[in-house]
């Protein structure tokens, strides 16, 4: 039986990982557990829907702040009423005031909000990160380049179990009377993460 | 059209949000999604997230029924590293099932 | 005292690579796989993060991509959906095919 699949589409040798995990996903193919349009269209929400809507949720609740306020108490319920379906994700939004700042990490392994983000990116997924954030957050914070002042309390959520974050990073100085689309803009993936900071 | 919610009821819980609690001491082998790292440490109740199926039984294939009921439990760095070097009031929260938990 | 190889908060460890070095196409699609096999309820994740710890030793020495696809590999053999022998048959072919290309 020929496949319509693509050959390797990276760089380099190939590894056997990919050759492992396309074999597996053929096999899961061919007896019907799953079907290739199904993996196809979880790619393309992975690359094309999920990494912009934190930036756009953020925006809206920096402009409205009743929603703003829907969004802490409820983050999955809000993002619904938005028009986003987070799938599983049961969201929590966790806000940065001038009194805290807020960091998010999975210490066990990876879990992130991603029907509201998209994929981590690799230093959230890395040893390194999982190790060290919980325990010299303001450490961690400085090698990505932000500096979190003394009397800022630091607030480390490990995402350890049924629910995922996602931070409400304070709106900049400068952004006033901007649209939703402008204030996304400035919304990094960085912010949302806690490891960032926006600028205006 | 009722909107999801992030939490569930848990009408059946011991713990409440402010109520003082322990993270049992306890190293069992078997899938865990308390960290090694806050066994034993004592916090406070922020928030009930509800009741889940528990996440220790689905791992090996099992319903996870009776469900457990799940909170996220705040603590002071300083609690949990004897040399933490950040602020005093630096905090790290978490989400700890409730038969992880004593009443302090 | 049991302490899994997943269960890294606190540990010491050198400074973080802060650069977001992205997926490559076959990690994206990997990714999907497991994400269509656990919303489809095929699989679910607690089994999936369950294979990953159960990975030992070997869990230090794969990346994030090789350990997810490694953890896949064990849960599906040990709850049946295919043989090693089926999976050695298709892993040959698949080879056979990007060799050949």
């Amino acid at each position: 039986m020929t496949h319509a699949h693509p050959q390797a589409q990276d760089d380099g040798p190939v590894s056997q990982y990919e050759i492992l995990s396309r074999a597996m996903q053929e096999l899961l193919e061919e007896k019907g557990v799953i079907s290739a349009e199904q993996v196809r269209r979880r790619m393309e929400l992975f690359d094309e829907e999920f990494p912009y809507r934190g930036s756009r949720v953020i925006a809206h609740a920096w402009a409205d702040p009743a929603f703003k306020k829907r969004l802490l108490e409820d983050g999955k319920r809000a993002c619904a009423e938005f028009g986003i379906d987070l799938e599983a994700d049961r969201l929590i939004a966790v806000e940065n005031t001038p009194e805290v700042h807020n960091v998010i990490v999975c210490t066990l392994c990876s879990c992130y909000p991603r029907a509201l983000l998209g994929m981590p990116p690799t230093w959230y997924k890395s040893e390194n990160y999982r190790r060290r954030v919980v325990r010299e957050p303001r450490a961690v914070l400085k090698e990505f380049g932000t500096l979190i002042p003394e009397q800022v309390s630091v607030r480390v959520h490990d995402s350890n179990a049924d629910m995922r974050y996602v931070v409400v990073p304070m709106r900049p100085a400068g952004s006033e009377g901007w649209s939703e689309e402008e204030l996304a803009k400035i919304i990094t993936r960085d912010s949302l993460v806690g490891v960032a900071v926006p600028k205006a | 059209m009722t909107l999801p919610s992030a939490y569930t009821p848990a009408p059946e819980r011991r713990f409440n949000a402010g109520d003082r609690v322990r993270v049992k001491p306890s190293f069992p082998p078997g899938h865990r999604r308390t960290p090694f790292y806050i066994r034993g440490k004592s916090g406070v109740i922020e928030r009930v997230c509800g009741s889940f199926p528990n996440p220790e039984e689905l791992a090996y294939g099992f319903s996870g029924e009776p469900k457990r009921v799940l909170y996220r439990v705040r603590f002071a760095q300083k609690d949990v590293w004897p040399d933490y070097g950040g602020s005093q009031r630096d905090r790290i929260e978490m989400e700890i099932y409730e038969h992880w938990l004593e009443a302090i | 005292m049991h302490k899994g190889p997943h269960d890294l908060g606190g540990e010491p460890a050198g400074p973080v690579d802060t650069t977001d070095h992205g997926m490559k196409f076959w990690e994206k699609q990997a990714n999907a796989l497991r994400s269509t096999l656990t919303s489809n309820k095929v699989l679910r994740l607690d089994e999936l993060r369950r294979a990953a710890e159960d990975l030992g030793e070997r869990y230090y020495q794969l990346d994030y991509f090789e350990r997810t696809t490694s953890a896949l590999r064990e849960l599906l053999l040990e709850k049946g959906f295919f043989t090693p022998e089926e999976l050695d048959a298709k892993v040959a072919e698949v080879r056979r095919r990007y060799d050949a290309a």
